[in-house]
């Protein structure tokens, strides 16, 4: 295959990926957010409470509500804002999705530089979202 | 307003109003053909009573949704490059997760005033840059080893234009220091990307502007990542900004064709000089 049939194809194939991937990403936040705000959850920190607190720096929200950080949140998914952080998260996870769908891709047409390009995008994309590197402050 | 009237509003009027503000931007922000993370920061940061950790962490969030949504369209139609974002997400991703860090750490005050600083001095750049249709140029050697060129149908010019890029070095360079600035400051950091992409690198304008599109959903990733884990990131903020700009996005681009852009792009950089000056204000303990 030649580098511009070669080419479109892998963009057909990152656009596909990217475009079922937001619009999910799309609706799973819209639907957590109206959960979250209709109070059909309850929340972590009440919503009349925030006012007070969203003044503060990160740290010191945190200190003062008790909110939770690093994978924490994942503990409260019964709270309305833990949902919405997870909807929020996937969002940050369609870019690494769609990496991972490349790579056997651009192995399959051995453009092995692309896909050692793309393999470490991948790796620093998952070493992020783990938060096994900066992930807590 | 000071802050005790600001507590005394009732927490709902927030997320309309960060919607409405959202909204408004998403529309701007295409008409001027600038990332409206650019003009998210400055303005929620002057106007809104959050603190500065969680706009940067929504200004993130923003710019990605907003470029998450534009990239399947600009992909199809060969004006985003995935062989030429490649390499430069790659270093720009590692620079902006380490920004993220370091954004984190810094004082508020310090912040402020280096936004400020920023956002004026973008605003002078969008003024002074223009972009250029580059003639052919000659690829160096790491980007003929990355065969970092393309063809894209320009329906405007009803022409094919076959491309490439040259200057690898110094595009990867710019791009770590383009990606560190917007995981510091939470911004999409697409001023800079269009620039580095056709000024430097050679990459027609149209294919720069798409490319940084693909560019600030990738480098994103690995930021936002950083203000999720560090708690930066309140739904309250994050949700009804991302569903403004998507909306605003959309309308944005149906307006192009009948807006003049020359009026839009000087109200952008009116706008962004007093959110900057603002910022900058604030920082420095002059108008707080």
């Amino acid at each position: 295959m030649d580098l511009i049939k070669s080419d479109r194809a892998l963009r057909e194939l990152y656009a596909g990926w990217l475009d079922i991937a937001t619009k999910a990403g799309f609706v799973v936040s819209l639907i957590a957010f109206l959960l979250y705000v209709a109070r059909v959850l309850p929340a972590y920190v009440a919503l009349e409470e925030l006012p007070r607190y969203w003044a503060l720096p990160v740290h010191q929200f945190i200190q003062a509500t008790g909110a939770p950080s690093g994978w924490a949140w994942l503990a409260e998914l019964g709270y309305g804002d833990g949902l919405n952080l997870l909807a929020i998260g996937l969002l940050g996870l369609v870019t690494p999705l769609c990496y991972a769908r490349l790579v056997p891709a651009l192995i399959a047409e051995r453009d092995w530089l692309q896909a050692a390009l793309a393999v470490a995008q991948l790796a620093v994309l998952l070493a992020a979202a783990s938060g096994l590197i900066g992930g807590s402050g | 307003m000071n802050a005790a009237d600001l507590a005394a509003v009732p927490w709902w009027i927030w997320p309309i109003a960060l919607f409405v503000v959202s909204f408004l931007i998403g529309i701007i922000a295409v008409l001027a053909g600038v990332g409206g993370g650019v003009l998210f920061v400055p303005v929620v940061g002057s106007l809104f009573p959050f603190h500065l950790d969680f706009v940067r962490g929504a200004g993130l969030m923003f710019a990605l949704a907003g470029t998450l949504s534009a990239g399947p369209p600009l992909l199809r139609a060969g004006m985003a490059s995935l062989r030429l974002v490649m390499p430069l997400a790659l270093v720009g991703s590692i620079a902006s997760f380490a920004g993220a860090l370091v954004g984190l750490s810094l004082s508020t005050e310090l912040l402020q005033t280096s936004l400020g600083i920023l956002i004026i001095g973008i605003a002078f750049v969008i003024w002074y840059l223009r972009g250029a249709d580059n003639a052919a140029v000659n690829a160096d050697a790491l980007a003929a080893l990355l065969r970092l060129e393309g063809q894209y149908h320009d329906p405007a010019a009803r022409m094919t234009i076959d491309w490439r890029t040259h200057q690898t070095l110094l595009g990867l360079a710019a791009f770590a220091g383009i990606g560190f600035l917007g995981g510091v400051f939470g911004l999409g950091a697409g001023f800079a990307n269009v620039p580095a992409l056709n000024l430097l690198m050679a990459a027609p304008l149209k294919v720069a502007v798409g490319s940084s599109g693909l560019l600030i959903s990738v480098i994103n990733s690995s930021a936002a990542w950083v203000y999720i884990h560090r708690g930066a990131l309140l739904p309250l903020i994050v949700v009804p900004s991302i569903l403004g700009v998507m909306l605003g996005s959309r309308i944005g681009a149906l307006l192009l064709g009948v807006t003049p852009a020359p009026v839009v792009r000087r109200l952008v950089i009116v706008v962004m000089l007093l959110a900057g000056i603002r910022a900058l204000t604030r920082g420095l303990g002059i108008w707080t």
